[in-house]
């Protein structure tokens, strides 16, 4: 008896979902050679795609998994940023040896921030949100404490010293990325299987009944901003170490937005949402320059598209897949 | 006397931002979702002004003052149109999808209009042909200065939000507009139509936006297309200052944020005057969302 | 399952679809052009290009560089940072040999530390940020002058042209208009100006009187803001509704007509401008020559000395290479170090680059605004 190719298809689909280290592998070992054959242009398209997977992720941590609306995420990528620098600059400190408190200075800022506001409903917590995140910009504009720059930003960042090795060519920072970005999936995965994980979703998906069964709402949620925000940081130290030139509009709400998106519109709750997010509100219109003007336009078309269509996104997780689609029923 | 003209300064842009408060306290206080997309049909309505003027003076050959009326009313309806188009495409179908889609849909919204305005009318800064509107002062007292146009705008702001305020609380209209508020269920069951209602909020709404966008571009007679944004959220600060969904409180809002801010720029620097804005919100969130004068929406249980 | 499979396969190769690069031609010499050609600032970036294309067009119509066309490339930074970093890897990776551009400092900075690491050659027309030229980046020159020029010439020309004593500054806390508010608050406190009032406005700000009541009353003499036309274009306009008597001086990003438009005419007549010399301005015969072919081609004068700097650096190029016999960056960076002077430019006598790759010399002059909103040059000026 023959296999149909439809069932022969699914078998095969079967059998790899159940050795996920196979095609995960095989992932990593096509982003490694991916960007050998590329001139380093393309190469720098792939780091910036691959740093807006890694603000995606952080970023679904909040929004994804807790449920919770955060539109000034851009603000704590920035204050990653900028640690690295000022720690870098003023303080002589190795761009690598800044990363851990660059982290923990967005942590920091996201608990301090965060905790008071946590119990606020929905829509008004994305306002608060966005608030904060202009807040930060502005101060960074405004040279607080006299050591951001102003609007200049701050410029001649080293480069990361990895080993020996100072990382100055788009490929390196391509790899060190990739590296960091390994290390977030696999986190992220984790996460999402653990208990801390599945607590978020009780939240996400009834508040109220989670409280009854005793979870700690406020705690756990205050827990998903904090350890979004420091990743989020990360990604800025990074940032930094490969322009070396930062600015306040790093902390701008558009930005904020567009990693909003990503995770929303590429699929909330998943890590392959993510990656499609990143793919298309990065890295298409950086190479589709001729819709340059037009880009804003067609970015809110999505949005309103998507939100009609589609609201989970494109490649959502299944539970929330679920969730939307049961709140519709209602 | 520097205090007195601060004052008046602080009053007038205040009757800005409470003019274009009161369009998203309208929204909000119905469908309890944040139009972002306020904020540019407002900066439309600037926009359309400019046209507007620039084709009625050419046509009349010459700025005529009482053109105003006319191509206020046109601006008024088009950008009221628009609403209730965007409301009917964007918000409609997200009715039933749960507080993240509207979000997501308006600010969606937001981005197109920004970018059409900037495509169409380019990036560059439009004037307001001159001569339309009233130059010169009113009174003035040892150096302070009030202007006929700053008392227009107060007086129009004002005329507005107590139209607006009777019509909410005195007609059949503002009634059913009220009861879908509170309950659209049992407004649908009494017999509300509420899909009107819905577009009757989003004709008014931004209706008010577009008149106040007017108002603004030719207060200040020059502007570009980033006047939406940070009126926009000024404005939405204005109104939950006040406390959202209510009238009176917008117009309080908007006056009080108008009054912090033009102090703060004046007395210590216009570079924090934003950051102020913010912290406002912020803190009015965390320890008195409801706003000054109260929120005028009904809390699910 | 499949179906998501399916369109992220598809996006993967649409992705990769735009990976196919184009084939550049062989025997041209490449030249690159960065400059904001959508944004805020797109009608400089507009004209730096159409000023570079009219020139390459006449160039390779008398026959090239040495015998060899020469191929401008043309990329869209749209003034900021992050952008301008991606289309300097792609005009690196086009196999440019110079590149002229930025517009703004902001954009410039991330670019010219790309091109500094592929070794290029990269001259700036408009960029007066110091901080640029502080890097040791030894084939980065700029054919503007910088900041500290004007802030200097600014000093000057309220101290011994208006004589004032109680001086105000304004920013807009931008890249540019801070620099330059530091430099002139530097170069004023130096020569003896008690500078009363320095503070910043946002750059999105729309309203400004309560900062225009309080400048009123501090009895200020003159009051210099170096921020952009359009917000300069609102002050002047509230500064008279107000009924303030301040004497304003704008910055060089000031000097556009359209300000003018925005404050109206009698609320603008009477101020002053620090700036290079407006294009009607430059009386020299290549600068006039440039301005009719300009206006040939593109049916209008060019309104802004930004656009025949780009001009200039173009020639600076030319010139090098032709010099030279040669595309090679280090023979022509050195050559622009060590031997290029006295050169006749479009902006006047080129005096020559120091070694950190700035224009000597300055040429600064102060307009005012005459009742007919038009910007002429001011019968006193300060001394060199």
């Amino acid at each position: 008896m023959t296999q149909s190719p439809s069932s022969r298809w699914t078998s095969l689909l079967t059998s790899l979902r159940a050795k996920p280290w196979l095609w995960q592998g095989a992932i990593v070992i096509f982003l490694l050679l991916l960007p050998l054959p590329l001139g380093n242009y393309y190469r720098t398209v792939l780091w910036r795609t691959g740093l807006y997977v890694m603000l995606g992720l952080s970023l679904n941590l909040i929004v994804g998994y807790a449920g919770l609306f955060q539109l000034g995420h851009a603000a704590f990528f920035a204050i990653g940023a900028y640690t690295a620098a000022i720690l870098n600059l003023r303080l002589g400190m190795p761009l690598l040896y800044t990363f851990p408190l660059a982290i923990g200075m967005a942590a920091l800022l996201a608990y301090l921030i965060t905790r008071p506001i946590l119990h606020l409903r929905g829509d008004y917590l994305a306002i608060v949100t966005i608030a904060f995140g202009e807040v930060v910009r502005l101060s960074l504009v405004n040279n607080l404490l006299g050591i951001t720059g102003g609007a200049n930003g701050l410029s001649g960042i080293a480069r990361p010293v990895l080993f020996g090795l100072t990382l100055r060519q788009p490929i390196h920072h391509y790899y060190l990325l990739l590296g960091f970005l390994v290390l977030t999936v696999i986190a992220m995965q984790r996460l999402e299987q653990s208990r801390l994980g599945r607590a978020w979703m009780y939240i996400r998906e009834d508040e109220v009944a989670a409280e009854a069964m005793g979870l700690d709402t406020a705690r756990l949620k205050l827990l998903a901003f904090v350890l979004g925000s420091g990743w989020a940081g990360l990604a800025g130290a990074l940032y930094a170490g490969q322009l070396t030139v930062i600015s306040p509009d790093m902390a701008k709400f558009m930005e904020s937005v567009v990693m909003f998106c990503i995770v929303v519109l590429g699929g909330a709750g998943s890590i392959p949402g993510v990656v499609v997010g990143a793919l298309g509100m990065v890295t298409l219109p950086e190479l589709f320059r001729p819709l340059k003007d037009w880009r804003d336009a067609w970015m809110g078309l999505a949005m309103v598209l998507m939100m009609i269509a589609r609201p989970e996104g494109l490649w959502p997780s299944r539970r929330i897949q679920m969730e939307l689609r049961e709140e519709e029923e209602a | 006397m520097q205090f007195l003209q601060q004052i008046i300064n602080g009053m007038t842009i205040g009757s800005f931002y409470a003019l274009v408060a009161l369009g998203y306290t309208m929204v909000y206080g119905v469908l309890k979702m944040i139009n972002f997309a306020h904020g540019d049909l407002f900066m439309w309505g600037a926009f359309l002004a400019f046209t507007g003027l620039h084709v009625a003076g050419s046509l009349t050959g010459q700025a005529q003052p009482w053109l105003l009326g006319p191509v206020f009313i046109a601006v008024t309806l088009v950008v009221a149109g628009i609403g209730v188009l965007v409301e009917r495409v964007a918000y409609r179908p997200l009715r039933s999808a749960g507080r993240l889609a509207p979000i997501i849909s308006a600010l969606g919204v937001a981005f197109i209009l920004e970018s059409l305005a900037r495509n169409i009318y380019g990036p560059r800064w439009l004037s307001m042909p001159q001569g339309f509107v009233p130059s010169g002062v009113l009174m003035t007292y040892q150096d302070v200065r009030l202007s006929a146009l700053q008392l227009a705008v107060l007086l129009i702001a004002f005329v507005l939000m107590a139209g607006l305020y009777v019509f909410v609380q005195r007609t059949r209209t503002g009634v059913a507009m009220r009861a879908v508020a509170l309950d659209p269920l049992t407004a649908r069951l009494m017999g509300i139509d509420v899909d009107r209602i819905i577009a009757t909020v989003f004709l008014i709404g931004p209706g008010l936006g577009g008149a106040a966008g007017m108002t603004v571009g030719l207060y200040y007679g020059s502007f570009d297309f980033t006047l939406g944004w940070t009126f926009g959220l000024k404005a939405f600060i204005a109104a939950i200052l006040g406390g959202i969904g209510n009238i009176p409180g917008a117009m309080v809002g908007g006056m009080l944020l108008g009054l912090i801010e033009t102090l703060a720029s004046g007395y210590l620097s216009p570079q924090w005057k934003d950051v102020i804005a913010y912290v406002i919100l912020i803190l009015i969130l965390m320890f008195r969302p409801t706003g000054l004068l109260g929120e005028r929406i009904a809390e699910k249980v | 399952m499949s179906k998501r499979l399916v369109m992220s396969i598809l996006i993967v190769f649409s992705m990769l679809g735009g990976l196919v690069g184009c084939g550049g031609s062989k025997g041209t010499i490449k030249i690159g052009l960065q400059g904001p050609m959508t944004g805020d600032y797109a009608y400089e970036g507009q004209g730096f290009r159409n000023a570079v294309e009219l020139l390459v067009e006449q160039t390779n119509a008398a026959g090239g560089i040495n015998g060899k066309k020469v191929e401008l490339i043309v990329e869209d930074d749209a003034g900021d940072p992050t952008q301008s970093a991606l289309v300097a890897q792609r005009l690196v990776d086009a196999g440019v040999v110079a590149v002229i551009g930025a517009y703004n400092s902001t954009a410039t900075e991330p670019a010219s530390e790309i091109y500094n690491e592929a070794g290029i050659l990269h001259i700036t027309p408009s960029s007066t940020a110091v901080r640029l030229t502080q890097k040791g980046f030894k084939r980065f020159f700029r054919v503007c002058f910088l900041d500290d020029r004007q802030g200097l010439f600014a000093a000057k020309f309220m101290k011994e042209v208006l004589n004032a004593k109680n001086v105000g500054i304004l920013h807009d806390n931008s890249t540019y208009a801070q620099g330059l508010a530091e430099e002139t608050r530097t170069y004023a406190e130096q020569m003896g100006l008690n500078v009363a009032f320095y503070d910043a406005i946002n750059p999105n700000d729309k309203d400004f009187s309560p900062i225009l009541t309080r400048i009123g009353a501090a009895n200020l003499d003159a009051v210099y803001f170096t921020g952009y036309h359009s917000q300069a274009g609102l002050l002047l306009k509230q500064s008279a509704e107000l009924g303030l008597k301040v004497q304003w001086i704008g910055g060089n990003a000031a000097n556009n007509p359209v300000m003018v438009e925005i404050a109206g005419v009698q609320n603008a007549k009477g101020m002053f401008v620090t700036t290079e010399p407006l294009p009607q301005d430059l009386n020299y015969p290549e600068a006039k020559k440039f301005i009719a072919d300009y206006k040939a081609k593109y049916g209008e004068e060019p309104a802004s000395v930004w656009t025949i700097m780009a001009a200039e650096a173009f020639n600076v190029i030319r010139y090098a290479m032709e010099q030279t016999k040669s595309t090679d960056p280090a023979v022509l960076a050195d050559y622009l170090h060590n031997q290029f002077k006295n050169v006749n430019g479009l902006t006047g006598p080129i005096l020559g680059f120091d070694e950190k790759g700035d224009r000597l010399g300055t040429i600064h002059v102060a307009y005012v605004i005459d009742e007919n909103g038009n910007f002429v040059l001011y019968d006193k000026q300060p001394s060199p």
